[in-house]
């Protein structure tokens, strides 16, 4: 299980020769259960990557807490990496390695005894259709293929946790399916999933549960019929536009006053 | 230590199947020690020939048989002087001095005036220096010589004219002879522990940055400190690879080198060899330290080339250092990275002794920086600004 609770982030920005404070991210909380996939949607700049970022431990949030499986990602952030795989935005391949090498490299960072990735690795390259890639060199790979290498790195410990940052940008349709069929299993196995999209589809066709974020706050959090419910809409995209609007709206308010 | 294991062999699989960087590293090991062995021979035999052969290029000999005779009874052969002598001086295609008598001279010289004979010589040019001197010094022999006949004629003791009688006891072991001319061999062998590796500093560092491949592996459950390991024992790897390459160069290239003049002046054994690489090792372990430290502050592998550049400019400057000193050998130079190897270098090839403290104190401070910057290192990857700024 993933929690996040009153998370918050800022970053000093430039503008020139200015300095300014940007809030990325002011209040975010939601849970995330096993045996789910739970999808953040959140327009560009919603604070979904900072989040994300947080939680892999690569950040450090100012205020709130977040936790992997139990373990706070402040206080003892080798045990989250341990068992949390990441999809992030930055694919970063080893162009002069084979795809093979490039997965072999990260499963012996995490001390994964041979047999057992190797095993792994036939499997997830079947579920991924990705068995011709695995013994070229990655330069030169298209995005799909890129997504692909990266995904199986991701997962080659066996993670029980996974988050992925816009895994589907710049796929083409059947990569796509191959992701979103990966992503199935994986729930089916137990597994909490956690994903940053922008894109409505996506989330009705994949996810259990959604958390709406905007303006670097969670605005709601439900399954999509709840979510529609709520907002009084016939679909999650009027939903969602309904949900964001108010927020924005909010937030002027709150701004104001 | 698994950690760090890993990571050099990766690095290293990684590093080898890049064209680039090896192409370098041949380029600058293998051609550096015959290159710079080339010019110093050539330089030292050209100027030992023309001593050997004592040329005196004179304009217009005819006016001076006596100069001549004198000349040649010095052993010298008598050049004349080309049509466009002026020229051929200034472009160093004449190296040594032209004489130039005057129609009058043997008149003049009868008379027991003073006669006026012009030297022209262009000491612009390095290799001119021993010959035009040597040229100056057989008129001086001119001048003693007539004088004392003069002086000899007037029933005068020639000893009057010259109270003191100078010999020359030179000092300097053979091989220092020379020898400022010669940093240029522990020069470029401390060049090459600056550049031979350069490329793949760059390539694990801002490489890493600039492919995205940062982020991700900064997930996986390890210590930034094992990663700067792995990373600089590959870095430190293929620059002991490069300069065991460049001395072997160097001591292939010193069979060929025909000059003895040049062999006399610079011991080059495997006890130099030795000392070479006690002082270069812990240097090149240095630079591969600093180069990755400063390349980590690349977003891109450009970027990192332009910081990486003011080290080995820094270097450059603080190698020559030591030659212009007019104190040799002060105590401070052991303490400062670079001008300590080529000061302990020169000394040895120059065949002073070398202590233990000159080899032991550089080596020290040179690991001691290493492992600052290491450390350095290490805690700039876990810096936001680090793993996330991207080009």
């Amino acid at each position: 299980m993933i929690e996040v609770t009153a998370l918050a982030k800022s970053f000093i920005g430039r503008h020139g020769r200015a300095r300014t404070v940007v809030h990325a991210v002011t209040d975010v909380s939601f849970r995330a259960q096993d045996g789910r996939i739970t999808a953040l949607l959140g327009p560009n700049g919603a604070g979904k990557t900072t989040t994300l970022r947080v939680l892999a431990t690569l950040m450090r949030a100012d205020r709130g807490t977040a936790s992997v499986g139990g373990f706070d990602v402040a206080s003892d952030p080798v045990s989250v990496r341990a068992q949390l795989g990441v999809l992030s935005d930055a694919r970063g391949l080893y162009t002069r390695l084979t795809a093979r090498e490039n997965i072999a490299y990260y499963a012996n960072l995490r001390r994964v005894p041979a047999i057992e990735w190797s095993e792994r690795l036939a499997r997830l390259a079947e579920l991924l259709d990705m068995r011709d890639l695995l013994d070229r060199r990655t330069d030169g790979f298209s995005g799909g293929e890129r997504m692909k290498v990266a995904l199986a790195r991701a997962l080659i410990h066996d993670p029980r946790h996974l988050i992925l940052d816009e895994p589907t940008n710049g796929l083409d349709v059947t990569s796509t399916r191959a992701l979103r069929r990966l992503l199935r299993h994986l729930r089916d196995e137990g597994k909490c999933l956690l994903f940053s999209t922008h894109i409505m589809q996506e989330v009705e066709q994949l996810c259990d549960e959604i958390v709406i974020v905007a303006h670097g706050r969670t605005i709601a959090h439900g399954t999509a019929t709840a979510l529609c419910a709520d907002a009084g809409a016939a679909n999650l995209e009027d939903a969602f536009v309904r949900l964001a609007l108010e927020a924005g709206e909010r937030g002027a308010q709150r701004e104001q006053a | 230590m698994t950690i760090a294991w890993t990571i050099f062999q990766k690095e290293l699989a990684d590093a080898v199947r890049d064209r680039r960087t090896w192409t370098i590293a041949l380029v600058i090991s293998l051609l550096s020690g015959p290159a710079v062995f080339l010019l110093v021979s050539n330089f030292v035999s050209g100027v030992e020939e023309k001593v050997a052969k004592r040329e005196v290029v004179i304009e217009h000999a005819e006016y001076a048989p006596t100069l001549v005779n004198f000349l040649q009874r010095a052993g010298a052969t008598i050049v004349p002087a080309p049509k466009d002598y002026r020229e051929k001086l200034r472009s160093g295609s004449l190296g040594n001095a032209v004489l130039v008598p005057p129609e009058d001279f043997e008149q003049r010289l009868e008379r027991g005036e003073q006669v006026d004979v012009e030297a022209v010589f262009d000491d612009s040019h390095d290799k001119a220096h021993a010959v035009v001197s040597a040229s100056i010094r057989l008129l001086s022999g001119f001048n003693r010589e007539s004088g004392m006949q003069r002086l000899l004629a007037r029933g005068v003791g020639p000893q009057l004219l010259a109270p003191l009688a100078v010999r020359e006891i030179n000092l300097a072991p053979s091989q220092a002879r020379g020898a400022q001319l010669l940093f240029v061999v522990p020069w470029a062998a401390l060049m090459v522990a600056v550049f031979g590796a350069l490329s793949v500093a760059i390539d694990v560092t801002a490489g890493e940055r600039e492919r995205g491949s940062l982020e991700p592996l900064l997930g996986n459950p390890l210590s930034t400190g094992a990663l700067v390991l792995g990373k600089w024992g590959v870095v430190m790897t293929y620059s002991v690879a490069i300069v065991v390459l460049t001395m072997t160069g160097f001591m292939v290239s010193m069979r060929f080198v025909t000059s003895e003049t040049l062999s006399a002046l610079m011991q080059l054994q495997w006890r130099e060899v030795g000392i070479f690489v006690a002082l270069l090792l812990p240097f090149a372990a240095l630079m591969a330290a600093l180069n990755m430290l400063a390349a980590t502050f690349g977003r891109s592998y450009k970027e990192a080339q332009t910081y990486v550049s003011y080290i080995a400019m820094a270097v450059q400057f603080s190698a020559i250092i030591p030659v212009f000193l007019t104190v040799r050998d002060a105590p401070w130079q052991v303490f400062v990275p670079a001008v300590a190897q080529l000061t302990v270098l020169m000394r040895a090839l120059r065949g002073d002794p070398v202590s233990v403290p000159d080899l032991v104190i550089p080596a020290a401070v040179c690991i001691g920086a290493t492992v600052v910057c290491l450390a350095l290192q290490a805690r700039l990857l876990r810096r936001e600004s680090i793993v996330f700024a991207r080009s």
